[in-house]
């Protein structure tokens, strides 16, 4: 009896494999597709009219920041110089515990004034908003800890412009990234109400970003390159493919360009769920797609910043659970729309895809980790087809991995060709080296959304370099 | 025992048939991914390096007009059209008047704005007349269309003027708009739209109108002040402040107590602008039995520094009472750290 179950669990894991990777694959040919067609639209773009143009769509920028005092000087930077006609700046330090206000008053002289805001939504006490004497479009709210989709909403309150762009504290942009997320944008904005675009990561933002296109270089951290790598298909495999089938499914927090009648019609940031970016999400598509109005969200491929990746397993686990956690909460929040055609490709293909590949990958997982050692030592399963298939697995993810280097170095050249190497060298080992602390971040993530559990868990910000 | 002995053989082997398949797709292809990957941006920095050229040669260009006349079914043929079409328009080919009319055209409006950049690139008399007439007929987005043609001003200009008559109100908003630059062209006929029927056309040519003078501009601005449409209003606040200047005050003042948001931002914005010589009019508002009227003044006389000299130089000052008073206890807060800091400033200095 129990050989039998054992032969089946070997079974369930191989179809759930099958099924997922024949997913993959589609999606990566869509994807191919669809940053095809994004590069040759880029490459037809003027960005110096849209930068100079007054008719180029005004965008409020708003940073949420809680305990950013290593970055936040950084990001602000690279936001007042990103090359806009007309955007604002509006950081939120949502009740920071370390100096990240005080950063930000001696960097930007800032001054203490009153403005009298509307308050679209209800958020924590605003205690002080402050301007910036060197800087006119920097506005600094100081508020009472309220999470990030309260420094968010509040943010909207003070927000002026039409499109609001919600931005990671802990990210250095490119100077040309609101041009670029923003081309699509300013050519349909009745139907265009969300964009997001392709963000890599390093350990020290700055000087990653300092580097030149075509010799930007890629962390020598194995481990933070497996993260790069981890980036590369999320964004050019699966996203890249979600946008052209109509069901972009997270407009990345760290990037994300909102209209902002959007934001209010749908209330705003939701305070409930761990983190506010997946949430939003799907919240927009089940209110647009309910009311069948027409309307498109769409991810770019084009590079728009980088973000700091965690340095430590620990801190990696700390992330990762936590966006395990957020996706499980969707999800399972939204599961009224799973297989529901009123919903299209959001319900149809969307939803069931992260209930297949991320919400019931961990208990797969599981069952593989706790099982397939079993059936081994009880003969079920032959150790040597187990050791051919793990090699198989490897490879089938290296391939995938490889596209993903590729629709990014045909979307950008940005990095270095050596280092480009070592990433498709590193992309076979991944199952072994990296894919096990992302397993144990996810079931991690799992059982504390199954206790109800829905605290940030901060990692602490890596130590960069001095200037 | 035996049935389960055979279970396990079939297990194993189906195992062993799905990894072998996975492994001779996946070996090859992650090998051959990473070649494309290599070489291909090898070629690239190759191709990087040698010298730019626009010249076509006969064949090419031959080439590139077939594929720019040919009608592509797939996205990916009207995107190799495009990129066929801007390499001809960079070496100046000669037909190029009747390549670019069907990718214009095209319904995709992504396709036809790459056509529009093609134009502003190209900036000749017969670009200039083909966006006019994109324009008119809505081939692609009017504001892509509007940022070409304004950035190939001063020559669009005279040809703007006709436009304002156009029977589509769409078209009528553009061409008040891109007016901007022209202040020599169509007063009257921006005038006669600030009483159009449609409200997006009266707030394009008020805006417009904003960065003229002379009485009868004056008055047509003022006249919108009171436009039954809010964003009407919020434009002609903003131009009723460059137009008048000081003598507008007292009337974008009122405004502060305007039923809407946009509006009151709009009238804190011009008068901001207008600086000290706001300030009668914003006193006499601070009083205003509308608290947003009150609060607005007082922000604007925040901002335009006028607190800021009443704290230094006459803290007791009943005036300044008021105006806390009015603008509630943060701005009397925010307002007394910032003295506070310009008296620690002085003392440094000192």
């Amino acid at each position: 009896m129990m050989l039998d179950v054992l032969g089946m669990i070997v079974l369930v894991c191989l179809g759930y494999f099958l099924l997922t990777n024949v997913v993959y694959v589609a999606l990566v040919a869509v994807a191919a597709v669809e940053n095809g067609v994004r590069r040759h639209e880029a490459a037809s773009q003027d960005y110096d009219v849209l930068a100079t143009s007054r008719f180029t769509i005004p965008v409020s920028v708003i940073v949420a920041a809680y305990d950013e005092e290593t970055a936040i000087v950084s990001t602000v930077e690279s936001l007042l110089a990103l090359d806009y006609p007309e955007h604002e700046v509006i950081v939120v330090n949502d009740g920071s515990n370390d100096g990240t206000l005080e950063r930000l008053r001696d960097a930007f002289e800032l001054e203490p004034y009153e403005m009298f805001v509307r308050h679209v939504f209800t958020t924590e006490e605003v205690r002080a908003i402050y301007r910036s004497a060197a800087r006119p479009s920097l506005v600094v709210v100081d508020k009472a800890n309220g999470g990030k989709a309260d420094a968010l909403n509040a943010g909207l309150n003070v927000a002026r412009f039409r499109y609001v762009c919600g931005v990671d504290a802990d990210t250095v942009f490119d100077r040309e990234a609101l041009l670029k997320g923003m081309r699509l944008i300013v050519q349909d904005p009745a139907r265009i109400i969300g964009v997001t675009s392709h963000l890599t990561i390093a350990e020290d933002p700055e000087r990653s970003m300092a580097a030149p296109e075509g010799r930007r270089p890629i962390d020598r951290s194995p481990f933070v390159a497996y993260q790069h790598l981890d980036y590369l298909r999320a964004f050019f495999n699966n996203r890249l493919a979600w946008s052209r089938l109509g069901f972009m499914l997270c407009s990345v927090g760290a990037f994300q360009i909102w209209r902002r009648d959007v934001l209010e019609e749908v209330g705003g940031y939701s305070r409930t769920f761990t983190c506010e970016d997946i949430e939003l999400t799907f919240r927009v598509h089940e209110r647009f797609l309910r009311d069948g109005r027409d309307y498109e969200i769409h991810c770019l491929p084009d590079n728009v910043g980088t973000t700091e990746g965690p340095d430590t397993i620990r801190k990696l686990v700390a992330q990762r659970e936590r966006w395990q956690r957020v996706i499980a909460e969707t999800v399972w929040h939204y599961r009224g729309m799973w297989f529901n055609p009123r919903y299209r490709n959001v319900g149809l293909l969307g939803a069931p895809f992260y209930l297949v590949t991320e919400v019931l990958a961990p208990a797969i997982e599981v069952l593989a980790i706790v099982s397939l050692p079993i059936a081994i030592a009880l003969g079920v399963f032959d150790p040597l087809v187990f050791g051919v298939m793990v090699v198989a697995i490897a490879f089938l993810n290296a391939a995938l991995t490889a596209c993903a280097i590729l629709l990014d170095d045909l979307q950008s050249r940005t990095y270095r060709p050596r280092d480009l190497l070592r990433l498709l060298l590193l992309a076979p080992l991944d199952l072994v080296l990296y894919r096990p602390i992302i397993v144990w971040a996810r079931l991690k993530g799992s059982w504390r959304f199954l206790r109800g559990d829905k605290a940030w868990h901060k990692f602490e910000r890596n130590v960069r370099a001095e200037a | 025992m035996r049935a389960s002995s055979d279970d396990e053989e079939r297990v194993n082997a189906l195992v062993l048939r799905v990894a072998v398949v996975v492994l001779t797709l996946a070996l090859p292809a992650w090998i051959l991914l990473s070649l494309v990957v290599v070489l291909g941006r090898a070629r690239y920095e190759r191709k990087r390096r040698e010298p730019i050229s626009n010249a076509l040669s006969a064949r090419t260009t031959e080439r590139l007009v077939r594929r720019v006349s040919r009608r592509p079914r797939t996205e990916w043929g009207k995107w190799r059209r495009v990129a066929a079409l801007i390499r001809l328009e960079q070496a100046h080919h000669p037909a190029m008047p009747r390549l670019i009319l069907p990718v214009l055209a095209d319904a995709d409006t992504r396709i036809a704005t790459a056509a529009i950049r093609t134009l502003g690139d190209n900036g000749d008399e017969w670009a200039i007349d083909l966006l006019i007439s994109a324009l008119r007929s809505g081939n692609g987005p009017r504001s892509r269309i509007a940022a070409e043609l304004e950035r190939l001003a001063p020559a669009p200009g005279p040809k703007l003027v006709p436009v304002l008559r156009d029977s589509n109100p769409a078209v009528r908003f553009w061409a008040a708009t891109l007016l901007g630059p022209y202040p020599e062209l169509g007063e009257s006929s921006l005038i006669a739209l600030t009483w159009d029927s449609d409200p997006n056309v009266r707030a394009a040519a008020v805006e417009t109108l904003g960065s003229r003078s002379g009485a009868a501009v004056a008055a047509a601005t003022l006249a919108s002040l009171g436009d039954p449409e809010w964003f009407v209003r919020v434009h002609a606040a903003r131009a009723a402040g460059h137009v008048l200047g000081a003598a507008a005050a007292p009337t974008i003042t009122r405004l502060l107590a305007d039923e809407r948001w946009w509006v009151r931002t709009a009238a804190k914005d011009a008068l901001r602008g207008l600086g000290t010589e706001a300030v009668p009019s914003l006193i006499s508002v601070l009083t205003h039995e509308d608290p947003f009227a009150r609060n607005g003044a007082a922000e604007v006389l925040q901002d335009v520094g006028f607190v800021d000299f009443l704290a230094l130089d006459n803290p007791n000052s009943p005036l300044l009472e008021r105006i806390y008073a009015a603008g509630g206890e943060k701005l009397r807060e925010a307002a007394e750290a910032r003295v506070e800091s310009i008296a620690a400033e002085g003392v440094r200095a000192a």
